[in-house]
Parts: structure tokens; C-alpha cells; sequence
């Protein structure tokens, strides 16, 4: 039938594949394709779970001494009713409690941080002048997953044979903390469960009474001894100056316990005689931190060795990498090894989002990697081994130019994305299959002598590539809708109607212009002739 | 190849078998979609997910002190010690733990009261351990709850996962709405009971402060005013005696932040012996104030000492007073516990209101009471992770819808023909039989509850893409051998599901294996399975109910693709190059 007239080209895939046959520059372009693609699996930055934006805070304000009912109608209703006045709100929380009244807004999935958190100020900041009588100032208090969320937590304790005072255990942790801070990257660093110096006054009740005394007067004998004063400028009569100044008369511990509060009986009394005043750790606070484990991390030993502890936390910035941030701080907390070591300081890495995040990308690029060779060696038995090293071929490829784009857009690589690769991987071969399977069909047809190699393959690429764009198109038309999914899930799955349909367009244009090319390389018409 | 065109030959030539496929077709289809209603598939948002870690949130009575709270503490650490999977325990108390998902919707960063206490629970790696993070909590919770939940009655302790994916309050949220706080707390604490008693929920608990009782001191304002003395001082002491106050600061060169100084009654001599209104007056009365004149009044000559009940919390959401009740599922599905427990709901309030129910919307499962006597209103709202299930399946229900149009519009602009279109539409649909049989044999072979959840209905999305690839393929073959090769329809026909079989088994093959790996992920299983199983009804499809189809329409035959694809200038070069 087809006479020995070239073959006219009707699709864009017989236009690509043309272009491309005999071009030097294809083996160029793949090779940076791939290139493209490897710099960014390497760069680009990965976390477990791709980012929600949620946005929402809380305004706090306190009237001390408010039951909760009059918080309500005080603060919180008309707060809420200013509150409802900010677009993008989805839901306001109301608490009114004894002293306190706290109102949280949510604002709908996807509204962006900053402008969401702006409007919140700005709506409190405007209504300031409404702000009833005897009522604090309001805190304002955005969230902030990224900043909030820690991506790794240390566990601190002191060991046994540790000689430091509480006080000088937690300056160097505040030491180390400072460390942390400067790593690229790290956003917020806390010191959870940590107690701060303080000194405390803690006054005998009976001996009070015995002497006669208030804890009013107490108050006042120390107060005014702990006021700090600037300088003062004297002039001496030849016109210089003389700088002058109080000391703060409190400047350690002893200070303090000998501020005489009263006198009885003519002989002074100082405050060590009715109070026990010490250089310790605020005791006010109950939120401390407890850790059980194992001895020396070792899963033999029992679960039974419990320490006070003081976690810290560090988190990153939003958009850059958990795995290099995390990996950043270990490095400087093998440099503290010694000095903690020396100090008799223990530390357990309890929360390692960088290692998690890690361990969830490799564990599903090896699926990929697997998934890629059971393809192919099942193609080997379906086509043979030629066809299907070009079919493994655009894989990569695909994956390549997908990947690269994702990063290029400024996504994260994430449990999410890497299952859209996962997904996209059983369609995306299909084009490469079909264009293949007609090739090979073409190549073993009987009139397969009348034709040139270049003009076969033109031709086989241009016979499917009408359906095959249409059926890709479909597939790529049942994805797009997916990335109108409002909500949590929606933003959750947003990564799959983004990166499928790019792969799916990828693997069009790769199965079009590289297998054919491939197919001239590695393919040979039948050396025996069929029989029909 | 040549017995296959034969069979397809085959059943196309006679009237009777091709009557017989679209019967079957058909029969399997609404047997598989029976599936549903029968319990037999069972639908849920997210699957748990096995992860290296777990919180305990422990929540003793409203007003309970530190240490009873870690003496709660202690009793549920105890029992986890023994376990050989833990790794380390980080115990937080009156705070939450280093924030996470779950505690971001979870109120845990804003726990600053003495009667909470975080716990966090790191496992061994999940590779290398047998159990399951969430089997684990599940084995735990009742032995952890018996032991522990009676060291301070009321305690609620509970077990809380890693969400598999975004993190909602609870799988469970009844919000209580009405004006009349006393009567909606006993609307809640019933709810709370009925979802306490309903199967497969756990973790109960009535988020409302507890009334507890506290003592009152009253100031005796005539008093006061005769011994010289002021309200706000009186005040000021009180606090400073029992709380302590920081007085004064110290700034230092040594030292980072400032050193407070902080005045408080030494812990030995502020202890009450006991807590009755004999016990205060005790204390109180060797605390002295000094008047103006010097002169020293104890504090209980000038206050009355008060029992009263401590006022709770009030919770506003979007304006309008609530009380959220919130519930846990226990390795089941949401919808069910939740449409037994809302029965009972229904059955227990009808006594004393009237009842309706809301109309369809994703509220659709919300009461309305009306109080038979008072005439006052509330409102239980289901929210929680149902709410959010029922907003996704609805919004991935429209996206569906939209990608079905919008395939038809594709395929109409392509084929110039509603019956074509109609056809490829029809057959992708029926992928749908795979996909639910799918996920009943995955159920049968798992040992746990193996859910329809949200992916499998992306991965069923996709699949409409796929297996309208397939029949497309096979129109557009036949359609070309009628025309080039001039061949009769049915044997065309029969050639082209011949010859197109490979192709498609092909595809297929590559599919099923690619998603074999996203079948055992515990979130995207359903997708896997969808994609998997959907794949081979699609094949099935394709390959028997297509043909019998594409024979009864009259728009396949050789002269439409005459007008169409071919020898048309390009139209579809639209699709790709824009």
C-alpha cells in the first residue's frame, strides 16, 4: 500500500519526532534533562508532610478580677463582633474565663499568612480607643506552623556526677541555645521546661508575727533598695563635666539578705532573720519537663532511668530544607560533646523531623527505583530488552523535567509530591509504551522493507499521537479540578494536581521526541522478512 | 491474538451474548455499589498510620493541683515503662509538649494550668517493630484508662496519634450550641455520655471547665475603712502571701536576662492543714496587715470567708455560646459510631424536645432541639474530622463531576459525536466495580479494616483518564481500519480489540505494578488499590463491554473518521501545542 512518497506528517508528535530524529542536540538535551533533575532532587528542600497554610492567632486580654461572665460581655462579644468585621475569617473562638478573656480566629485554608496576620493587628490597633476600663493591654498572637512547629527537640539533663548549680546548667544551655541560633535557617529556638535564676524571698509566717511585721513592709525595704538610676551629669565650676552615679545598692545574693526591714526593740532586723533568701531557680513555675529512658540509649536496658529535663526546640524557616537544618545542628552539638561531657550534661535527640523527612523521601524514591525496574524488565518480556531500555529511559527523563519544575515553582519534595511521582509513574509510561508497542508493530509488519528506518519511525510516532494526546489530555483534564479541593485535604493533596498533569505533558513530549531517537539508535529492522 | 479477535467476533455476531455482557456489566456494577449500604466496604477520610511516636494527654478536674496531676503522671509512665517498644518518654507538666500537628489544632500550645500534662512516647523505628503505632495505643488505652483515670476521679487520659494527614480537633466533634450555659451543660455532659456508650468511640470528653468549689473572701467594706486599711491592699498581701510576687529586679553583667526578685510565704508555712473554711481562718488569721497608723490588724478580722462554686469557662464559636464534646474513633470508621451515637441522640432528647434535623449540606447530620417546656433552642453540630471528610468527598465529588464534563466536552470536540463520547464516558465509569471489589478483597486479605478513603477516590479520578485512554485507543483503531482498510465494522471491530490488547494489557500491567508499592502506604493504599483493581475492571471493560457498545452505535463506522481526525486540517493540535 504506502509507496516509496514520503510520508506526510499530521500530529505535533510526528513534528517533534521529526525535528528531532536527527538532531545532535537531542542527546544534549536529555543529558541535561537529567542533569536538571538530579541537581534538584540534591537541592531541593525536603520536609515529611508538604506545607498547609493556616493561618490564625489569638488576642489575649486580661481584666484581672473579671468573672467570666462579665469577660464575656466586656471583652469578649465585642471583640468577636469587631473580628467578624476581617475578610477571610473562617471560624472565631471565644473563651471567657475567670481574669481572662482569649478570642482565636482560623481564617480559611490558603489565606496568606502575613497579609491574614496584619489584618488581625490592624483590626485590634484600630479599635483600641473601645477598649473598656481596668482591662490590660491585648496580646496579639499570630500562629505560625513553620515558626511553631519544631523540627527537632533535645532532651537536656544532668547526669549524676554533674557538679553545676541549676543556675549555671541553664546559662549553658542559654550559651548553647544562642549557638543554635545563628545555623542558617533555624527560626525559633525555646528552652522548654527551663527555669530561670531568680532569688527568692520566702518569708516565715510566724516569725512575722513575732517580730510584728507585714509582708507589705518587706516589699517596701527591698524595693527600695533595688532601683536603678541613670547617671548624673555635675558641672564643676570650670565648666566639665562630672559624672556621677548610684550603684544599685542589691548586687548579689547578700545584698539582699541583710536589707534591715524594721527595727525591734532597738536592734535591727534584717530580712535572713525572718526569711530564707536564696540564689535559686524560680519556683513559681511549675511547668517543668521530665524524661524516662533507657541507660546509654540501649534497648536492653529497662525503662527506668528518669531525669528532670530541659528540651529545647528549634525550628526552621518556611521553604528550606528540615534535613540540612537538622543536620547543621547536630554538627554543633558534636562540638559541645566534650564541654557537655566535661559538665556531666546528657542530651537525648527526642523529635527529628529532618531524619523523618529524609527517611520518608529515600524510602519512596526506592520505590520509585523498584517500581521503574519491575516496569521494565516486565517490558523486556512484553517487547524485548531494546524497547525496553528506551521505555526506562524516558522515565527518568520525565521524572527529570517534573521534578525540576516543582522546584523551579518553589515546592517542597514531600511524602505528597513523591506520591504524585508514584501515581503518575504507571501513566506516564503509558505514552512511551504506546508510541513503542507502534514502532515495534510497524518494524515487524510486512511491508516493512519498502520503507526508510527515519520515515518508519516518523510514521509510527505520527499514527498514535492523535489518541494518545486526546487520552493524555483526559487524564490531565481528571487531575486539574483536584486543585480546586478547598479545605485541610485539598492543600494537603495539592502537590498531586500539580506535579501529575506536568508529568503527563512530560512524558508526551519526551515519548515524541526521545523515543523515536532511541529507536533509530538502538532498533534494527528484522534482518528475515515476514511472511504474510 | 487470532482466538481472541475470534471470541470478540464472536460475542458481537450474536445478540444474545452481547445482551448477556451488558447484563453482567450491569449486575456487577450495582452488586459492587451495594457494597456500601451493606457495610461490607466501609468509607473513612484517613486511615491511621503507623508512625515512631505517640502523645499522651492527660487532663486531670479543673482546679486539681500539680501534684495530684503528676501522681496521674507516674501511674501512666509506670505502666509504659514495661513496654519493650518505647524507646523514651518526655513528660511535660502544666504544658503541652514541643508543638506538633496534632497539638496545632489541639489547644496544646495554649496549656498553662496545674491539671494538664503532656506526655510524648518515641518508639523504636516503625521498620523494625511488629505492633503498629496505632495498635499499641489501642492495646494500652483500656489498661492505661482502668489504672489510672481514678487516681484523681474525672482525670480524662488520652491517647493521641500522629495524623496520617492534615491534623482536625477530633474524629468526633459535637458542638453543644445554646444561650442557657447550665442547661447546655447538661446537654453536653448527656452527649458526652451516649458517645461515651456508643462502640468503637473512645477518649470521651466534655471540653468545659469542671465546677469545683472554692472559697470566696469578702470583703468587709466597713471594716476595712475603720482599721485604716485599703481593698487594694488587702489584695495585694493576699496575693503576695500565697502566690508571691516578683518585687524587684536585678540587672546584671554576668547574666543574660534580669535576675527577679521574688517575695512569697516560705511553702512550709503557707500549707493549709486542710481545706475547709476553719482551716483558712486559721492561716489567715496570723496574717497581719499594717494599717496607716502602724498598727497591726490580721486579715481575718476585715474579710468574711465565702464557699462558692468556681464559674466556668465560656466558649463562643462564631459568636454563639457552644460546648464542644469531642470523641476519639478506635481503629474504625468515623460515619458509623457516628450515625449509631446520633440515633441514640435522637431517641434520648425526644423526650423532653422536639427534634429536627437538618437539611442536606455538609451539616447534614446537625439536631436541632427545641425544649418541649421553655421553648428555648440548641443545637448539636457535628464537626470534627467528619465535617472535614464530608467537605473533601464533596469537594473531590465535584472535582470528579467537573473532570467527567470536561473529558465529555474533550471527547465531543474530538469525535464530533455525543454517542461516542457517551460511550468512552460510560465505560470509564465503570471502573468503579474494580475499585469497590478492590477494596473488599483488600479488606479481606488485611487484618485490619482496610477503608474507602479519600485517595482511593483520587486514585478512582485517574482512573476515568485511564480507562477512557483505553477505549479511545480502540475507537479510533477500529474506526481507521474501516476507513483504510475498508473492512466490515464487526470484524473491524474485532481486529482492533485484537490488535489493541496489547497495548492496553501493557498499560495496564505498568499501572498495577507501579501502584503495587502504593498499596501497602497506609494512607495511599486506597489510592493504590483504586488504581490497581480499577485497572483490571477497566481492561475488562475495554476489551468486552466497549466493543458490544461501539457494534451498537451507528456513528462507528468508516465515514465519521472521514470528517474527523484525519483528514481534517489539525484539531487536535489544540489540545497539545495552544
Amino acid at each position: 500500500m504506502a509507496a516509496k512518497h514520503s510520508y506526510e506528517v499530521k500530529d505535533v508528535a510526528g513534528k517533534l519526532a521529526k525535528g528531532f530524529l536527527k538532531n545532535p542536540l537531542t542527546a544534549v538535551l536529555g543529558i541535561v534533562l537529567l542533569a536538571l533533575g538530579w541537581i534538584s532532587l540534591t537541592t531541593m528542600p525536603r520536609e515529611e508532610d508538604p506545607q498547609i497554610a493556616i493561618s490564625g492567632g489569638a488576642v489575649i486580654v486580661a481584666m484581672p478580677g473579671a468573672t467570666p461572665k462579665e469577660v464575656e460581655n466586656i471583652i469578649v462579644k465585642p471583640l468577636e463582633r469587631k473580628l467578624r468585621e476581617v475578610k477571610g475569617i473562617e471560624h472565631i473562638y471565644g473563651m471567657a474565663m475567670e481574669n481572662v478573656g482569649i478570642v482565636n480566629v482560623m481564617y480559611y485554608i490558603g489565606e496568606n499568612r502575613e497579609d491574614s496576620n496584619l489584618k488581625l493587628y490592624d483590626k485590634v490597633m484600630q479599635n483600641m480607643d473601645e477598649m473598656p476600663k481596668g482591662v490590660m493591654q491585648p496580646l496579639i498572637k499570630p500562629f505560625d506552623i513553620d515558626i511553631d512547629v519544631p523540627i527537632l527537640t533535645l532532651a537536656f539533663y544532668q547526669k549524676e556526677n554533674s557538679t553545676l548549680s541549676p543556675q549555671a546548667y541553664i546559662k549553658k544551655l542559654k550559651d548553647f541555645q544562642h549557638k543554635i541560633n545563628a545555623i542558617d535557617n533555624v527560626a525559633k529556638t525555646t528552652l522548654q521546661g527551663a527555669h530561670k535564676e531568680q532569688y527568692n524571698i520566702q518569708v516565715d509566717m510566724g516569725k512575722l508575727s513575732a517580730y510584728h511585721l507585714s509582708m507589705g513592709q518587706i516589699m517596701q525595704a527591698v524595693q527600695s533598695l533595688a532601683a536603678n538610676v541613670p547617671d548624673v551629669k555635675g558641672r564643676t565650676r570650670d565648666e566639665k563635666l562630672t559624672i556621677f552615679g548610684i550603684n544599685n545598692a542589691i548586687q548579689t545574693i547578700e545584698d539582699v539578705k541583710n536589707v534591715m526591714v524594721a527595727n525591734y526593740m532597738g536592734s535591727p532586723v534584717y530580712l535572713k532573720d525572718v526569711a530564707v533568701v536564696e540564689d535559686g531557680i524560680d519556683i513559681q513555675n511549675f511547668q517543668d519537663a521530665d524524661i524516662i529512658f533507657r541507660k546509654d540509649g540501649d534497648m536492653e536496658n529497662n525503662l527506668t532511668e528518669h531525669k528532670a529535663q530541659v528540651t529545647m526546640t528549634v525550628a526552621k524557616l518556611a521553604g528550606t530544607n528540615a534535613v540540612f537544618v537538622a543536620q547543621d545542628v547536630e554538627k554543633i552539638l558534636e562540638q559541645y560533646d566534650s564541654e557537655f561531657e566535661k559538665n556531666g550534661i546528657g542530651y537525648i535527640i527526642t523529635r527529628d523531623y529532618g531524619e523523618r523527612a529524609n527517611e520518608a523521601v529515600n524510602e519512596l524514591m526506592s520505590h520509585l527505583v523498584i517500581t521503574i525496574i519491575i516496569i521494565s524488565v516486565m517490558l523486556v518480556f512484553a517487547l524485548g530488552w531494546r524497547e525496553s531500555l528506551i521505555v526506562t529511559f524516558t522515565v527518568p527523563a520525565i521524572l527529570a523535567i517534573t521534578l525540576f519544575i516543582a522546584h523551579m515553582t518553589g515546592q517542597t519534595m514531600n511524602r505528597i509530591t513523591l506520591f504524585a511521582f508514584l501515581l503518575s509513574l504507571g501513566l506516564l509510561v503509558d505514552a512511551a509504551i504506546i508510541v513503542i508497542e507502534n514502532i515495534h508493530r510497524h518494524l515487524h509488519a510486512h511491508d516493512v522493507h519498502e520503507k526508510e528506518m527515519d520515515e518508519l519511525l516518523i510514521e509510527a510516532t505520527d499514527e498514535v499521537g492523535a489518541p494518545t494526546n486526546i487520552a493524555t489530555l483526559a487524564i490531565i483534564m481528571t487531575m486539574v479540578p483536584m486543585a480546586f479541593v478547598g479545605g485541610m485535604m485539598g492543600s494537603f493533596m495539592k502537590p498531586i494536581p500539580l506535579n501529575v498533569p506536568v508529568a503527563l505533558f512530560a512524558s508526551l513530549i519526551v515519548a515524541y521526541i526521545f523515543t523515536p531517537y532511541l529507536s533509530l539508535k538502538l532498533l534494527k529492522k528484522p534482518s528475515h522478512s515476514h511472511k504474510h | 491474538m487470532k482466538k481472541f479477535e475470534n471470541f470478540v467476533y464472536d460475542i458481537i455476531n450474536s445478540q444474545r451474548k452481547k445482551f448477556l455482557v451488558i447484563v453482567l456489566t450491569a449486575v456487577a456494577f450495582f452488586a459492587s455499589l451495594l457494597m456500601f449500604p451493606t457495610k461490607i466496604v466501609l468509607a473513612k477520610m484517613l486511615p491511621g498510620k503507623s508512625a515512631n511516636t505517640y502523645s499522651v494527654y492527660i487532663d486531670t478536674p479543673t482546679g486539681s493541683s500539680i501534684e495530684q496531676t503528676k501522681k496521674v503522671v507516674n501511674c501512666v509512665t509506670g505502666i509504659l515503662q514495661k513496654e519493650d517498644e518505647i524507646k523514651n518518654m518526655v513528660l511535660f507538666n502544666a504544658q503541652g509538649i514541643p508543638l506538633d500537628y496534632a497539638g496545632l489544632v489541639k489547644g496544646s500550645s495554649m496549656k498553662r494550668t496545674e491539671n494538664v500534662a503532656e506526655i510524648s512516647v518515641n518508639l523504636t523505628d516503625k521498620h523494625h517493630r511488629e505492633e503498629p503505632s496505632f495498635l499499641m495505643t489501642q492495646r494500652l488505652r483500656p489498661v492505661v484508662q482502668q489504672e489510672c483515670s481514678n487516681i484523681v476521679p474525672d482525670t480524662i487520659i488520652k491517647f493521641i496519634e500522629q495524623p496520617a494527614g492534615p491534623p482536625t480537633l477530633a474524629s468526633i466533634v459535637v458542638e453543644v450550641h445554646g444561650d442557657n450555659i447550665p442547661k447546655s451543660r447538661e446537654l453536653a455532659i448527656e452527649v458526652g455520655n451516649i458517645l461515651g456508650k456508643t462502640e468503637g468511640l473512645v477518649d470521651v470528653d466534655v471540653m468545659a471547665d469542671d465546677i469545683f468549689e472554692k472559697y470566696e473572701l469578702i470583703p468587709n467594706i466597713d471594716k476595712i475603712a475603720r482599721s485604716g486599711l485599703a481593698i487594694e491592699q488587702v489584695n495585694n498581701i493576699l496575693y503576695l502571701s500565697f502566690e508571691g510576687m516578683v518585687i524587684a529586679t536585678k540587672n546584671s553583667e554576668e547574666h543574660a536576662e534580669q535576675i527577679p526578685i521574688f517575695l512569697v510565704l516560705s511553702d512550709s508555712t503557707k500549707r493549709l492543714s486542710g481545706g475547709s473554711v476553719e482551716h483558712i481562718r486559721s492561716k489567715l488569721s496570723s496574717l497581719n496587715l499594717m494599717n496607716q497608723q502602724g498598727m497591726m490588724v490580721p486579715l481575718t478580722e476585715v474579710v468574711e470567708i465565702e464557699k462558692v462554686e468556681s464559674k466556668p469557662m465560656i466558649m463562643h464559636k462564631d459568636l454563639k455560646r457552644m460546648i464542644n464534646v469531642i470523641a476519639e474513633t478506635d481503629m474504625v470508621s468515623q460515619v458509623y459510631p457516628l450515625l449509631d451515637a446520633r440515633d441514640q441522640m435522637i431517641k434520648h432528647f425526644s423526650r423532653e424536645y422536639n427534634i429536627t434535623k437538618e437539611g442536606f449540606s455538609t451539616y447534614m447530620f446537625d439536631l436541632h432541639l427545641t425544649d418541649k417546656k421553655t421553648g428555648e433552642t440548641f443545637l448539636l453540630r457535628w464537626d470534627g474530622e467528619m465535617k472535614v471528610t464530608l467537605d473533601t468527598f464533596r469537594d473531590l465529588g465535584a472535582a470528579f463531576i467537573a473532570a467527567l464534563v470536561l473529558i465529555f466536552f474533550l471527547l465531543v470536540i474530538y469525535y464530533k459525536s455525543f454517542t461516542i463520547s457517551g460511550i468512552i464516558l460510560l465505560g470509564s465509569f465503570l471502573s468503579l466495580i474494580g475499585v469497590i471489589v478492590g477494596h473488599w478483597v483488600a479488606d479481606l486479605v488485611t487484618k485490619e479494616t482496610f477503608f474507602l478513603t479519600a485517595t482511593s477516590l483520587i486514585g478512582f479520578i485517574a482512573l476515568m483518564g485511564i480507562s477512557s485512554r483505553n477505549s479511545l485507543l480502540l475507537i479510533d483503531f477500529s474506526m481507521a481500519l474501516m476507513k483504510e482498510h475498508g473492512m466490515e465494522k464487526k470484524k473491524a471491530i474485532a481486529v482492533a480489540t485484537a490488535t489493541r490488547a496489547k497495548p492496553i494489557m501493557l498499560t495496564a500491567v505498568a499501572i498495577i505494578l507501579g501502584s503495587a508499592l502504593l498499596a501497602s502506604d497506609p494512607i495511599f493504599g486506597g489510592l493504590g488499590v483504586a488504581l490497581i483493581s480499577g485497572t483490571v475492571a477497566a481492561v475488562f471493560v475495554s476489551l468486552l463491554f466497549i466493543p458490544v457498545l461501539m457494534d451498537n452505535a451507528r456513528e462507528i463506522n468508516g465515514d465519521k473518521l472521514d470528517n474527523t481526525s484525519i483528514d481534517q486540517e489539525h484539531p487536535h493540535d489544540i489540545s497539545i501545542t495552544r
